[in-house]
């Protein structure tokens, strides 16, 4: 392969890569936005606090934070799973925060954040093996339980395909194939901050290493299926009603909006 | 309905690629966008080559040379002359009109800062290692020791 060649194909990873990621973004903001929309639209008719409920809104904050950071309620109902669950999940956003440093240019930001962004570094780097670790004990959870094979559908696996495939080419580019991470980061922030016209020179191209087209395709995908799929329980689960409602029915009438005007509407 | 969804998206594309092309008939700038501009190296390893290993690979993996190259010296006492960071620093940090080297610790303008802080990678080898080339740092020593000496009182200081 000549350099003109190699030149015209980076040029096209390039153009495709930008053009995807901002096509992801707008289905992932837009669509979780509109499901957002969508839940609190939701009529909820019913008081239906999974008791013991908390009695006051602060109790409520209190509990969904439990449920959120800690996954109470799944800890209550399966050990193993929680633990490959937490183990996933915290790993994933130490991984995310690594990230960061290949959206932020120091100049953007004070120092202290900077060396924030510094310091998470190697812990993310190792972060990504507990994540891969979580990730495939959730997966052997589905093959291996007989009675969790038999509810799981393809979607369910194709989630943790995807979150495995980013997972694996992402350590072998920290650890084996590795790939020019300043030119990728020239390329990101050239995306996010909208300056096109940098793609012309090479400093700014997407760097054509495989382990990285993979990367970004599978991140591209998650984004793109987020709203449309399981993953929805990342905002869903602030509108789990068993989990969001102050357990004070007899305190406070609860009544949907539709009943009121359906029902108690002044009669004319 | 799902019709007019797919041809605004086909539009909102064909704009994006549209807008790319303007782009591209305008003069070249880097834009808001910084990257980092490390100094340019002393001399060419070889007529054919720039540095130890073609350009891509120095960029991609002069992390694994370096730390190869210290677990051979360090647990198998195979010093070989190959990935040496010393090298490496003596043809790559250049010292400005007044012969000051940069600082390691702080700012863009050390060779290996340029790009370390720019992708938030920290390096530790200059924890130990001199972050300078050699014999500026040897000079520094006979300096440093020639003071010594000149608060001893020894012979060679007086007239």
């Amino acid at each position: 392969m000549g350099g003109g060649n190699k030149e015209a194909l980076m040029g096209f990873w390039t153009t495709f890569y930008a053009l995807s990621f901002y096509v992801a973004t707008l289905i992932l903001i837009l669509g979780v936005g509109y499901k957002i929309y969508q839940y609190t639209k939701t009529p909820a008719p019913l008081k239906i606090p999974t008791t013991p409920a908390p009695l006051t809104t602060g109790g409520v904050v209190i509990r969904m934070l439990l449920e959120v950071i800690l996954f109470k309620s799944l800890f209550r109902s399966n050990k193993w799973i929680w633990l490959f669950a937490m183990i996933f999940h915290g790993a994933l956003w130490v991984i995310l925060l690594r990230h960061l440093r290949y959206f932020i240019d120091p100049q953007w930001v004070i120092y202290p954040i900077w060396e924030l962004v510094e310091l998470i570094q190697p812990f993310g780097k190792y972060a990504s093996f507990a994540m891969l670790f979580g990730l495939l004990g959730l997966l052997a959870r589905r093959l291996f339980v007989e009675r969790m094979r038999y509810i799981s559908s393809a979607s369910d696996y194709l989630m943790l395909v995807l979150l495995l495939v980013i997972g694996v080419s992402g350590v072998l580019m920290s650890f084996v194939t590795r790939t020019d991470i300043v030119q990728f980061k020239a390329f990101m922030l050239s995306v996010i901050s909208f300056q096109w016209q940098n793609f012309e020179l090479s400093a700014y191209q997407m760097p054509p290493d495989s382990m990285l087209l993979v990367h970004l395709a599978a991140v591209i995908l998650l984004m793109i299926v987020f709203p449309f799929s399981k993953l929805l329980h990342a905002p869903g689960v602030f509108f789990s009603p068993g989990r969001n409602q102050v357990d004070n029915a007899r305190e406070k009438r609860h009544v949907a909006p539709w009943a009121i005007k359906q029902f108690e509407a002044p009669q004319t | 309905m799902k019709a007019r969804y797919l041809s605004i998206l086909g539009k909102l594309m064909l704009g994006l690629l549209l807008s790319l092309t303007v782009n591209a008939a305008e003069p070249v700038t880097s834009g808001s966008v910084t990257i980092p501009n490390p100094p340019k190296a002393k001399t060419n390893f070889s007529a054919e080559q720039p540095c130890v290993e073609p350009i891509d690979v120095m960029r991609r993996s002069h992390g694994l040379f370096l730390k190869h190259s210290r677990n051979d010296t360090m647990r198998h006492g195979m010093r070989t002359s190959n990935y040496s960071l010393v090298t490496c620093i003596n043809c790559h940090v250049t010292s400005d009109e007044h012969g000051n080297y940069p600082s390691v610790k702080e700012g863009t303008e050390h060779f290996c800062r340029s790009c370390h802080s720019y992708a938030a990678v920290t390096i530790d080898c200059f924890q130990c290692h001199a972050s300078h080339p050699e014999e500026v740092i040897s000079s520094k020593v006979n300096e440093v020791s020639s003071i010594k000496l000149d608060s001893l009182g020894t012979p060679n200081t007086s007239p």
